[in-house]
């Protein structure tokens, strides 16, 4: 054992807690090394002088005041047992607990995944049917059923296929309505002619 | 026999306001010497053992005697308001000087003077030289106690101060036992040095 091993053990060998064959080989060495020897003395005595300083007591006060700050709390709207008495606290409480809380977490999850899966179409349709009435310029009907109503009427449909910006880009000769709709959506690519 | 913590708490718990008087009184007085020792400050301590009984107050209904015990659970609690004073003071960077042992040696005057008198020598000139070593020892002490690290100084305290066994240590801390003896060790080396000139 090195002097640097030997101070590893100063605590354990002070509380008698070292097992027969550590100690064996820390008195050894500090029957050998005279550094070791005074470090564990002055060791020893700075526990000691520690352990001794004296103990601080509470102010006469403390349990008055104490009282007086409990009272407080309970008065509160809102406090201790207030909150205690409250069934939606207690269920609050027992999530607290990670079983219950995985548990709520599993049954959150199932709910909209169930929701998800039982609707026949998907909640966001990622391909729209076509609109019946193709162009506004022709005075025909988009159509207005519920279904369709919610993701289409956003959209700008021309020959049963959406709207991009690039395809009116590419055909300047557009009719004036429908280039007045791509200016709504996308003004600023778009070639406005001196206008707007 | 005096019942034990658990039992108080049990008995509070079942709306008996008396049992939990009798935890704070059995409590205030090592919990306010663990915090003062601690955050080297008596008045900050008062309030901070205070806020300590108020938390258990207030989480009494969750607490299950068979987990940890009332003594660790108090300890724990109390260490983490700790750590959030100092912190809120590092922040404030206004660190409250030694206010313990101008303050708190009120309290233990009775105490030194019986020691003097015991241990008085026969040439009663020497007792203020003393009693002068012995309160410059004890101020040492402690500004060498703050002066270490907080994860070595906790431990420190409670197992020097307050006498807690490793094992409570532990679960004060939430530290494997090897961590928590290497710790308290490391701490007492660091004190050792720091108190070079004085032992």
């Amino acid at each position: 054992m090195n002097c640097l091993q030997a101070e590893e053990h100063f605590s354990a060998h002070l509380e008698d807690t070292l097992d027969y064959q550590t100690l064996q080989g820390f008195e050894g060495h500090l029957g050998e090394c005279e550094v070791c020897q005074q470090e564990y003395a002055r060791f020893q005595e700075s526990v000691k002088a520690v352990q001794e300083l004296p103990q601080i007591e509470p102010s006469p006060y403390f349990m008055s005041t104490l009282q007086q700050r409990l009272a407080t709390e309970q008065r509160e709207p809102g406090s201790v047992k207030a909150i205690a008495t409250t069934s939606w606290k207690q269920l609050l409480d027992l999530f607290r607990r990670p079983k219950w809380a995985f548990s709520g977490i599993m049954v959150l999850i199932l709910t909209v995944a169930g929701t998800y899966f039982y609707q026949e179409r998907p909640l966001f349709d990622q391909n729209p049917r076509p609109v019946s009435g193709t162009t506004m310029s022709q005075g025909e009907q988009i159509t207005t059923s519920p279904e369709t109503l919610r993701i289409e009427l956003p959209r700008f449909v021309r020959n049963s296929r959406q709207f991009a910006p690039s395809d009116v880009l590419s055909t300047p000769t557009q009719p004036m309505q429908q280039r007045y709709m791509l200016k709504q959506v996308s003004y600023t690519n778009a070639s406005t002619s001196g206008g707007l | 026999m005096p019942e034990l913590d658990d039992e108080l708490m049990e008995r509070y718990q079942k709306g008996d306001e008396n049992a939990f008087t009798l935890l704070v009184r059995r409590h205030q007085q090592p919990l306010v010497n663990f915090i003062a020792r601690f955050i080297n400050d008596r008045d900050s301590a008062e309030d901070l053992a205070q806020e300590t009984f108020i938390r258990i107050f207030k989480a009494a209904n969750r607490y299950k005697s068979e987990g940890a015990h009332f003594k660790t659970w108090m300890y724990h609690i109390a260490s983490n308001l700790c750590k959030n004073e100092l912190r809120n003071r590092g922040r404030r960077d206004r660190y409250r000087v030694d206010n313990v042992v101008n303050s708190g040696s009120d309290s233990d005057g009775d105490t030194e003077q019986i020691d003097l008198i015991a241990s008085a020598p026969a040439n009663p000139e020497l007792q203020p030289e003393i009693a002068l070593e012995r309160k410059e020892l004890r101020n040492a002490i402690q500004q060498a106690i703050s002066e270490l690290p907080e994860q070595y100084r906790l431990p420190l305290v409670l197992r020097d101060l307050q006498g807690l066994s490793y094992d409570e240590i532990s679960e004060v801390l939430e530290l494997r036992s090897g961590t928590t003896k290497s710790r308290i060790n490391r701490a007492r080396l660091m004190l050792k040095e720091k108190l070079k000139p004085f032992i």
